[in-house]
């Protein structure tokens, strides 16, 4: 499926619902079971992916709704780490979660969250995963040396579940490393070990970049040029970052820099419960284009949806895509 | 009969729990209680933190179920105040001022429906009271500082400033040595009052900025909030030293970051003392599994009401009319204002509130604070006593969550007052509501605070206030949960 120029996306996460989050807390306190909530997560993720499909979006995701976090859905999956099922008092709290020994190499199972959202669309279909940097910031170290040292093994060990995903048709994976934002020192190892992931995977990657969105709420705060010129040197196609809410100052660093991947650039401020309009969107997209041209930015949300109530999630959607219409139209794209 | 005892003290326990016992069983065989009513009763002996509240000694409860019914099925019983010896007598005269109530023969005189007493009239008193505080000091001839345990506000004890200014001061060095220290700083004081906190602060942190020679000082832009503009004018002339660095800003503490949308996610520090217990509140039982709200509605006694009618020379019938004008336009509701000043005194003294349990099935559109749902409450509920009355803390919960969101990812609340940190605790005390001089005191439901500060992404923690001894306050400080 050929892309529009500004093809528009979400960054991962839709909406939670309120019932949603009580049910998924029901489940950790074994009054409802498995079945019923594997069942429960099908019909919300079809519901996610009408949405966007209905918002107008050229790519879509899972909406990320059958995880509970960032951290835990991935964490769970991953052999040798070992998780006190006991730590969740409310499903959205983090495990607590150890390493005691070598990880091992062994399959994620992922590719069916994937197979489940090719069959469910016909638009270009994204899957995003949380990187090894952000996952070992939540992991208690017990045997590596160094937090290096895991991620390097977590990272070994998600290649081959993309490559597993890239043989089952994906064609555009994210990757979200927030926590680069709140460890800078740590960038110099972590882009090193982003390589190791994506070392041999067939498909445009994309590396999300935000100030955290944990609670709905910044997680950090600064400026994005502790980024450069080190993220130069990831062997990634898109970099994902938040101008909404920040404002636009760092954009002069892709200038600066001339960095050569494409923007995914953040329109949608998720942690205002207020939907922007088509116009503020067009003139955040317009001031993107000052500093990249428009073939190599994609439009997205500053973060995941996931803390917008739906309604709202859903308006700024609307809004993210008319914003991308009205540019398209004045810089003389006409594949609307 | 079930009888709880819910609180500690046995130094002035009267009624004992076998004066009770043996009263109850005299209303009984007088029939004044009939047996299938006494199965159900419950009594509940309780202590109220404060003196001057809004409860007669004894007070009977009538369910919602039981509107036009005979019998009382709840009692409460404050036991600091009823006499020894007398509790039978109290209990009956109670009991038939209940059956009374019902049918409005009480020779009370009520001046509001029955409603949560967070709306009631009780809070039009409050907010007068610091709208003139001046003229009622002045009439009291004592200033509202010394009503206060210990005489004077813990919001400006030196040693506690200058720890927090210090902590504070550790905060900035270390954002300045992560590069991520903002060229302006922004603090912010919910209820600045006179200022006086604001400027020991200030002075504080300019003098041991100077001692480090660190220049954050500049940076600092303190806004002192407060919702009347004649407290911020006159803490103005408090922190005269350091006006350039302050702005005032006129802030309803229930909704801070309506104000102050531009600062969000952009305060480093946010402070108050002594406000969230005076903040709009009401009171829920849990009981059976189901929440009911306590409804109240305000009353004076008949006795009260002829004697402040002959004292102030109002005519009985206008008493009711010339409270509500007097919430209006304040003491000027009489010809004499200093008569005034004496009918509003006397009649927030004497004034009381009738309580009725009302099913939240019955209501389903009842107003829940933000962030609390009726669902989130049961949940919350699920680990409490099976049989609990406690405060919903409204008014602070909802200056909480509007607070929230104005902090930095490295910000803090600090919150100077007086909590109950476990909802166990309301089985061994009752923390008001209160009369503090002529506003209203209410320990805050800091339990409650801290499952919807988890919520929000915030753990919550109660430090006792450890610079005055049996001080009754904590601190309560925000961390971010992660």
């Amino acid at each position: 499926m050929k892309l529009p120029l500004l093809p528009t996306t979400m960054v991962g996460s839709y909406s939670m619902p309120g019932w949603l989050e009580r049910l998924k807390t029901d489940y950790f306190a074994r009054r409802i079971s498995r079945n019923d909530l594997d069942d429960i997560h099908d019909t919300v993720v079809k519901a996610a992916i009408k949405d966007q499909e209905i918002a107008g979006l050229d790519i879509v995701t899972d909406g990320e709704l059958r995880r509970d976090n960032m951290i835990d859905y991935f964490l769970e999956r991953l052999p040798g780490v070992q998780i006190d099922r006991s730590s969740k008092k409310f499903y959205y709290d983090f495990y607590d979660s150890e390493v005691v020994g070598k990880i091992p190499m062994a399959s994620l199972g992922l590719v069916q969250d994937f197979k489940f959202l090719l069959e469910y669309t016909e638009r270009v279909p994204k899957i995003c995963i949380t990187g090894p940097h952000s996952l070992t910031k939540r992991i208690r170290n017990k045997y590596y040396p160094n937090e290096a040292a895991l991620a390097t093994d977590i990272a070994r060990v998600m290649n081959m579940e993309l490559k597993e995903l890239v043989k089952a048709g994906a064609r555009m994976i994210q990757i979200d490393e927030p926590y680069y934002s709140g460890f800078p020192e740590d960038l110099d190892w972590g882009v090193g070990v982003l390589n190791i992931l994506v070392d041999g995977v067939d498909a445009k990657i994309a590396v999300h970049i935000c100030y955290g969105n944990r609670y709905g709420k910044p997680s950090w705060e600064g400026s994005y040029r502790y980024l450069f010129p080190r993220i130069l040197d990831a062997k990634i196609q898109q970099l994902s970052l938040e101008f909404a809410r920040r404002g636009g100052e760092d954009l002069e660093l892709f200038r600066e820099f001339n960095v050569p991947f494409e923007l995914g650039a953040g329109v949608i401020d998720v942690k205002t419960h207020l939907a922007e309009t088509p116009d503020i969107v067009a003139q955040r997209i317009r001031k993107v284009l000052e500093f990249v041209p428009a073939d190599r930015v994609v439009i997205l949300p500053d973060c995941g949806l996931f803390h917008v109530p739906r309604d709202t999630a859903f308006a700024k959607l609307r809004a993210m895509v008319q914003g991308a219409h009205i540019v398209r139209k004045e810089i003389g794209d006409r594949s609307d | 009969m079930i009888l709880h005892l819910n609180h500690t003290r046995r130094e002035s326990a009267a009624p004992t729990a076998a004066d009770v016992v043996n009263a109850v069983l005299a209303l009984l065989a007088e029939k004044d209680i009939e047996p299938a009513q006494f199965a159900r009763l419950q009594i509940y002996l309780d202590w109220l933190q404060y003196k001057e509240n809004f409860r007669e000694p004894v007070t009977v409860t009538l369910p919602a179920e039981n509107r036009g019914g005979r019998f009382p099925s709840e009692i409460r019983v404050d036991s600091r105040r009823v006499e020894p010896g007398a509790f039978l007598g109290t209990l009956r005269k109670a009991i038939c001022s209940a059956k009374a109530a019902e049918r409005d023969s009480a020779g009370r005189i009520y001046l509001e429906e029955f409603h949560s007493f967070r709306e009631s009239i009780a809070w039009q008193f409050n907010r007068l009271y610091w709208q003139r505080l001046r003229e009622w000091e002045a009439a009291s001839g004592k200033p509202y500082e010394q009503a206060l345990p210990g005489g004077k506000s813990d919001g400006h004890n030196p040693e506690a400033i200058a720890d927090s200014v210090a902590e504070f001061w550790t905060l900035l060095k270390d954002l300045e040595a992560r590069n991520q220290l903002p060229p302006e700083v922004f603090l912010l004081e919910i209820g600045v009052g006179m200022g006086t906190r604001a400027r020991m602060w200030l002075d504080r942190f300019a003098q041991l900025d100077r001692e480090r020679g660190t220049n954050f000082y500049p940076r600092l832009r303190f806004l002192l909030g407060d919702y009347s503009l004649s407290t911020l004018e006159r803490s103005r002339s408090t922190v005269k030293e350091h006006l350039e660095l302050c702005s005032s800003i006129a802030l309803d503490a229930l909704d801070p970051i309506k104000t102050l949308s531009f600062l969000r996610h952009k305060i480093l520090y946010v402070h108050s003392t002594n406000t969230y217990d005076n903040l709009p509140d009401e009171e829920v039982v849990w009981r059976g599994n189901r929440i009911y709200w306590v409804w109240a509605r305000a009353y004076l006694t008949g006795g009260d009401a002829a004697r402040i009618a002959t004292l102030c020379g109002v005519q009985p019938a206008d008493l009711a009319r010339t409270i509500h004008r007097l919430l209006d336009v304040g003491p000027e509701c009489l010809p004499d204002r200093g008569k005034g000043m004496l009918f509003w005194m006397e009649v927030w003294k004497a004034l009381r509130t009738e309580e009725r349990l009302v099913d939240t099935l019955e209501m389903p559109d009842v107003p829940y604070p933000a962030g609390l749902s009726a669902t989130q409450l049961e949940d919350i509920l699920q680990d409490a006593p099976a049989e609990l009355r406690f405060h919903l803390s409204t008014g602070a919960l909802e200056s909480f969550r509007n607070t929230l969101p104005l902090l930095h990812p490295r910000g803090y609340l600090q919150v100077q007052d007086i909590f109950v940190t476990d909802l166990h605790e309301y089985t061994m005390g009752f923390y008001g509501p209160g009369k503090l001089d002529g506003s209203i005191v209410n320990w805050v439901n800091g339990a409650l605070l801290r499952e919807v500060a988890e919520r929000s992404g915030y753990n919550i923690h109660f430090v006792p206030f450890k610079y005055r001894p049996d001080s009754k306050t904590s601190i309560l400080y925000t961390t971010q949960r992660e």
